[in-house]
C-alpha cells in the first residue's frame, strides 16, 4: 500500500507539470482551433532562460531561496510570455485568414527553427542547473519519501492553475477570452478585440509553460534543447484527454496521465508505460470523443 | 570460371577506381556522427576529433601523396536520418566512413554502405549483431556487447553482489547486453530480480525507481545512456535509496556527474574501455595535448576517441593497400593489420571485423566526481 501511494505522488508530480504545458495548448486551441506545435520548445525555452538568469544574476545568493526563487520565476515567466507573443505575430498572425493546415505547418516551422536556435546558442551538451540551489529535504510522513521539491512543484502548479482558472471565469477580461473562444465573429460584434485576445492567450499559455520549464530544470537539473518534444507530446496528450479547448479539462487531463503513467509503470510494466498511457487515451476518447470534460464538439486537426 | 569472371569485375572495378582517383587531388574519407539530437555531443567531439586528426595527418602529407578531405554527415542519432546520411554520402565519392555512435543507428546504414562497397568503422556500436550479418567492409574499434557482459556478471561476481536488478531502455545496444548479462548472471548462480525498461529521454523516473527499490536488489546493473543514468543517481538520493548502481559503458560522460550532483553520483560503479586521460599510449597523450589547445576542452568521451581511430585505421588501411578502393582497404585491415598502434592502444581486427582482445575497465565515481580506475 506503501508504495502504492508513493507512486501516486510520483505520478502527480509529473502530471503537474504536464498539466501546466497542456493549458498552454488547450488555450490557443480554445480560441484559435490550431495546435501551437512550438509550445513545448517555448517550455525549454523557460528552462534555459532559468539557468541563464540564476547563475548570471545570482539572484538565489542576493536574494535568499524563497524570494530569489520567486523573482526567477516571475522574470521566466514574463520573457518567455514576449517569446510567445512574438510567435504568434511572427509565425500566426500573417496566417490568420489562410487554410488552417497553413498554421499548422507554421507551428511546426516555428518549433524546429525555435529548437535550433536554441542548439546554436547554448550548444548540443546538456546543460545542467548548479545542484546546491535548492533545499535537498526529503519528507518522511506515513512510511512515504516525499522529497520537499516535488511537494512545492505539485503546490506551485494547483496554485498557478487555480489562479488561471479564477482569471478566466470571473474577470471581464476572461470572459472576453471566453467569447472569442465560442464565437470571434460574434465577440467583435460585441465589441472584444479579439487580436488582443488572441494576444493574451499567447502571453498567458507560454508564461505557464515556461513556468514549468524552469521547475523542471530547478527540480530535475538536467535540460536539454530537445526535451521540449517529450514534454509537449505528454502535454498535448493530456490537453486531449480532458477535452481539448478546456481549460479544467487540461488540468484534469496532465494529472490523471501522469498518474496513470506511474501506476501503470509500477503494476504492469515499465517499458510498456507509455503504451497503457496512450491505451487509455484511445479507450477514453472511444467512450468520450471530446475527452474527460470537454463539450463543444469541435473539429480537430 | 565464376572466380575470372568476378576477378575481371574486380579489375575492372579497380580501373574505374583508379580514374576517379587520379582525377581528384584529395581522399575523401566520411563521417557520419550524431551532429544533433540527443547525442549531438558525442557527435561534436566525434567531428572535432576526426577533423583534428586530418588536419595533423594533411600537415604530414595527408595519405597516397594526396590532401585528406572529411565529409561529414549528420545522422541525428536517429535509424532514419542515418539510412539518408548513408545515402548521401555514398554520392560523394568517400573512400570509407568512420561512424557512428549508436548501434541501431550504424545498423540502418550498414548495408548502404557495404553494397557499394564502402569500408565502415563503427566507433560506439557494441550491438552483437552488427557484425554477425557477413558484411565485408564492416569494422569496428568499439569492443562488443558480450565482451561487455561478461566483464558485468565478472565484476559483480567480484564485488560480491548476489541479487541483482536489471534496467534497460529498449534501444537495440542497452537491450543486447542486458540480455547478455542476464543470461551470464544466472547461469553463474546470481539471482536476477528485476528486468525492465525505462523510455529514454523523460525526465522523472521516479516511478522505475520506487518499482526498483520494492524488489530489494544489492545492486543495480543499468545498461543505458548517461542522461538517463545521472537523473537516476539523482532521484535515487532524493529517496534516501543507499544501493549502488553499476553502469554499462554508455555512461562514461563527464556530464554524468554534472547531471547527477557530485553527492548523488558518488560510488557509482561503471564499466568502460580506458577513459581519454588514462589512455597511456605516447600518440594519446600528445593528441590529448593537441586536442586541449584546439578546443579548450578534453573529448567527451572514449567513443569520440574510437572514432579517431577509425580515421586512422582507414589511414593506414589506404596506405598499407596504396589504394582507395575499398574492397582493398578491407582487405588490408581484416588481413594485414596487425597491433596498429591506435589511440587507444593496440588495434587488430578478425575475420568478422571485430576489433581483438579485451578493452574494458571498472571505473568508480570518487567524491570529487572524479572517475577512479578500480583494480579488481
Amino acid at each position: 500500500m506503501e508504495e502504492f501511494f508513493q507512486q501516486l505522488t510520483n505520478g502527480l508530480a509529473v502530471g503537474g507539470i504536464y498539466a501546466l504545458i497542456a493549458l498552454g495548448y488547450t488555450m490557443v486551441y480554445g480560441v484559435l482551433k490550431l495546435i501551437n506545435f512550438a509550445h513545448g520548445d517555448l517550455f525549454t525555452y523557460g528552462a534555459y532562460l532559468g539557468l541563464t538568469l540564476l547563475t548570471s544574476l545570482a539572484l538565489t545568493d542576493r536574494l535568499g531561496f524563497a524570494l530569489g526563487v520567486l523573482v526567477l520565476v516571475l522574470m521566466v515567466m514574463g520573457l518567455v510570455a514576449v517569446l510567445g507573443a512574438i510567435l504568434e505575430r511572427a509565425a500566426y498572425r500573417p496566417l490568420r485568414e489562410s487554410p488552417r493546415l497553413s498554421a499548422v505547418v507554421s507551428a511546426l516551422g516555428a518549433s524546429i527553427f525555435l529548437q535550433n536556435t536554441l542548439m546554436l546558442i547554448y550548444g548540443a551538451r546538456f546543460q545542467v542547473y548548479p545542484d546546491n540551489i535548492l533545499p535537498a529535504t526529503t519528507l518522511h510522513l506515513f512510511g512515504l519519501y516525499l522529497p520537499l521539491m516535488r511537494v512545492l512543484i505539485v503546490l506551485a502548479s494547483v496554485a498557478m492553475m487555480a489562479a488561471l482558472y479564477l482569471f478566466i471565469q470571473k474577470t471581464r477580461i476572461g470572459t472576453a477570452i471566453r467569447a472569442a473562444a465560442i464565437d470571434q465573429g460574434a465577440a467583435r460584434l460585441m465589441g472584444i478585440d479579439v487580436n488582443r485576445v488572441i494576444l493574451l492567450v499567447f502571453l498567458m499559455g507560454p508564461a505557464l509553460g515556461g513556468a514549468a520549464g524552469l521547475m523542471v530544470g530547478l527540480y530535475y537539473g538536467q535540460i536539454n534543447f530537445t526535451m521540449g518534444w517529450v514534454y509537449g507530446m505528454k502535454a498535448f496528450t493530456a490537453a486531449i484527454l480532458g477535452g481539448i479547448g478546456n481549460i479544467p479539462g487540461a488540468m484534469v487531463g496532465g494529472l490523471l496521465l501522469g498518474v496513470i503513467e506511474a501506476l501503470g509503470a509500477a503494476y504492469l510494466s515499465i517499458a510498456w508505460k507509455d503504451a497503457i498511457a496512450f491505451l487509455v487515451l484511445i479507450l477514453i476518447l472511444i467512450v468520450r470523443p471530446t475527452g474527460l470534460l470537454g463539450e463543444r464538439v469541435a473539429d480537430k486537426i | 570460371m565464376k572466380q575470372h569472371l568476378l576477378a575481371l569485375v574486380a579489375a575492372l572495378g579497380l580501373a574505374v577506381g583508379g580514374v576517379t582517383a587520379q582525377a581528384a587531388d584529395t581522399v575523401k574519407i566520411g563521417l557520419m556522427a550524431p551532429l544533433t539530437g540527443s547525442w549531438a555531443s558525442e557527435g561534436q567531439g566525434m567531428k572535432k576529433i576526426v577533423e583534428l586528426l586530418a588536419e595533423q595527418q594533411n600537415a604530414k602529407g595527408g595519405v597516397l601523396g594526396k590532401r585528406i578531405e572529411v565529409v561529414t554527415e549528420d545522422d541525428g542519432g536517429d535509424p532514419r536520418t542515418a539510412s539518408l546520411a548513408a545515402q548521401r554520402l555514398t554520392t560523394r565519392d568517400v573512400v570509407a566512413v568512420v561512424g557512428t555512435y549508436g548501434s541501431s543507428v550504424t545498423e540502418a546504414s550498414q548495408a548502404i554502405y557495404d553494397e557499394v562497397g564502402l569500408p565502415q568503422i563503427a566507433n560506439g556500436s557494441t550491438a552483437i549483431r552488427l557484425t554477425e550479418k557477413g558484411f565485408k567492409h564492416f569494422f569496428r574499434t568499439a569492443p562488443r556487447d558480450d565482451e561487455q557482459g561478461r566483464m558485468a556478471a565478472r565484476t559483480i561476481d567480484k564485488l560480491g553482489f548476489k541479487k541483482i536488478a536489471i534496467l534497460h531502455d529498449n534501444t537495440s545496444y542497452a537491450k543486447g547486453l542486458a540480455d547478455e548479462a542476464n543470461a551470464l548472471l544466472k547461469s553463474q548462480g546470481a539471482e536476477v530480480v528485476f528486468f525492465d525498461a525505462l523510455t529514454p529521454g523523460e525526465r522523472d523516473y521516479t516511478a522505475i525507481l520506487t518499482k526498483l527499490k520494492g524488489a530489494n536488489p544489492d545492486v543495480v546493473l543499468f545498461t543505458g545512456y548517461y542522461p538517463e543514468a545521472g537523473l537516476l543517481l539523482r532521484q535515487k538520493k532524493d529517496m534516501n535509496w543507499k544501493t549502488p548502481f553499476l553502469g554499462g559503458d554508455a555512461t562514461n560522460n563527464v556530464d554524468l556527474v554534472k547531471i547527477a550532483g557530485k553527492e548523488a553520483a558518488e560510488g557509482f560503479y561503471f564499466l568502460s574501455p580506458p577513459q581519454p586521460r588514462d589512455l597511456d599510449t605516447p600518440d594519446a597523450a600528445a593528441f590529448l595535448a593537441d586536442y586541449q589547445k584546439k578546443y579548450n576542452e578534453l573529448p567527451p568521451s572514449i567513443w569520440a576517441m574510437l572514432a579517431g581511430d577509425g580515421f586512422r585505421v582507414i589511414v593506414a588501411g589506404i596506405a598499407g593497400a596504396q589504394s582507395t578502393d575499398g574492397d582493398k582497404i578491407a582487405e588490408y585491415l581484416h588481413q594485414d593489420l596487425k597491433d596498429y598502434p591506435g589511440l587507444s592502444g593496440p588495434i587488430s581486427f578478425d575475420a568478422k571485423g571485430d576489433r581483438e582482445g579485451e578493452v574494458y575497465r571498472v571505473y568508480q565515481v570518487d567524491a570529487e566526481g572524479n572517475f577512479v580506475l578500480l583494480k579488481l
